[in-house]
């Protein structure tokens, strides 16, 4: 093939790319088949790396705390080096066990509407924010099911594949999750602004809002049901000129240690 | 054709090794794009339909494991190799730190290429303060990354395609 030849095929490409990215519904279903069928031969081989993945990440907490152990224990006798060794293991396994029992029990008091699955991986680029989880349409997941913890709630469905899901955390740019004030009447939409805080826009200053209060969702956007944890405020800045307060919400999750997540079913 | 499967192979492998590895980092900031500097290697030292294969399979992963919207990481990588392959003849490639260097300026015209799309396409960049925000960190890392990616891209060429 000419060099020419591949030129023309490249601009073809990019032109195709770009209409798939304008969202012209013709070339976003074609472009979208596509990918959805790449990914189903990309999906195991995710859920495949991710088990050394996981593997090396226990190696390497427990060699930190083997260092850790060592440095304290260097009078003890060389045959309990095996002992504690093992022990290390422990804690860890205590607070995997802890946080499961937590997941658990949620799946247990809802054994018809919830849907368990584990995080295997993360958005490639941090100007988005996705996880990968290793259960798929196989499972029973659709597009836009709500993914929550037992902490609060963590996003939607976006893609569904045979092997695994895409899931939209709320602090992507392109969230937005309709929440209320609990206890109170005041109303607005959580934005995600593409890092850790969160930003709750169209709230009128003169609403009764503060710092420290609880935002739970409030089901109006079809998505989220009624009532599932979000957040907590930490600033609501009233002095900027506008109608709307300025205020930032904590989110209840900690969106880099998601180890499990809960899929609603709808 | 055997040259393009290679290199898309080790394009979702890195990719998903990236994917899942990167996951456990607690900071968001540490994320090279090691597309790039596939990319970068193929469109320079290889043909072009090898780097035109490698781009377009780079890009459709990085989709793939990512929210990005439809198209715009195809858009790039191919981008970025069209570029690559119109400066292959005027910029000389001596060393792993010099194709690193390129790799990081790549990093910082992606994201002024996205800005671009997002402004050309959707009328709209509501994300451009998070990618600017990133753009220096991700061109730090992914040059740093493309000198250990450089090596061995160079090492499987080498002992595999050695004789093209």
């Amino acid at each position: 093939m000419k060099k020419s030849v591949v030129i023309i095929v490249a601009i073809l490409i990019l032109v195709l790319s770009f209409f798939a990215f304008t969202n012209t519904p013709f070339f976003v279903k074609a472009y979208g088949s596509i990918r959805n069928g790449i990914s189903q031969i990309a999906g195991p081989a995710l859920t495949v790396i991710s088990k050394p993945a996981h593997a090396i990440k226990n190696l390497a907490i427990t060699y930190t705390d083997l260092i850790n152990i060592k440095k304290e224990n260097m009078v003890l006798k060389k045959k309990l080096d095996d002992l504690l060794l093992e022990n290390q293991k422990i804690p860890e396994l205590e607070k995997e066990n802890k946080r499961l029992k937590t997941v658990l029990k949620l799946v247990e008091q809802n054994p018809n509407s919830l849907i368990a699955a584990r995080v295997i991986g993360e958005d490639l680029s941090n100007w988005f924010k996705s996880i990968i989880v290793d259960k798929g349409k196989d499972h029973g997941i659709k597009e836009k099911m709500p993914v929550i913890t037992p902490a609060g709630i963590v996003g939607q469905a976006v893609e569904v594949n045979k092997w695994h899901t895409k899931v939209m955390i709320i602090n992507d740019t392109n969230s937005s999750v309709d929440v209320y004030v609990e206890g109170k009447t005041t109303r607005g939409i959580l934005e995600g602004t593409g890092k850790t805080v969160l930003k709750l826009k169209y709230v009128l200053k003169n609403d009764e809002i503060g710092i420290g209060d609880k935002l739970v969702t409030s089901g109006k956007d079809s998505i989220y049901p009624r009532g599932l944890p979000v957040g907590i405020v930490i600033t609501a800045n009233r002095s900027r000129p506008g109608i709307f307060a300025d205020i930032e919400v904590m989110p209840f999750n900690n969106f880099k240690r998601l180890e499990e997540v809960l899929f609603i079913k709808r | 054709m055997k040259k393009i499967i290679a290199y898309g192979i080790i394009g979702v492998c890195v990719l998903t090794i990236e994917a899942s590895v990167f996951s456990f980092l607690p900071l968001d900031i540490l994320k090279p794009d090691l597309g790039i500097p596939l990319v970068i290697f193929t469109a320079f030292f290889l043909s072009p339909q090898i780097g035109l294969g490698t781009a377009l399979i780079t890009g459709v992963i990085q989709e793939i494991f990512s929210n990005a919207p439809h198209g715009a990481m195809v858009f790039m990588k191919i981008s970025l190799f069209l570029i690559a392959l119109f400066l292959k003849n005027k910029v000389y490639i001596e060393s792993k730190y010099s194709f690193s260097l390129i790799c990081s300026g790549s990093v910082i015209i992606e994201s002024f290429l996205f800005i671009l799309l997002s402004y050309l396409a959707r009328g709209e960049t509501g994300n451009v303060i998070n990618i600017l925000l990133y753009t220096i960190p991700n061109a730090i890392f992914t040059g740093f990354f493309s000198i250990f990616m450089y090596t061995l891209i160079n090492a499987v060429n080498l002992k595999f395609f050695s004789e093209d």
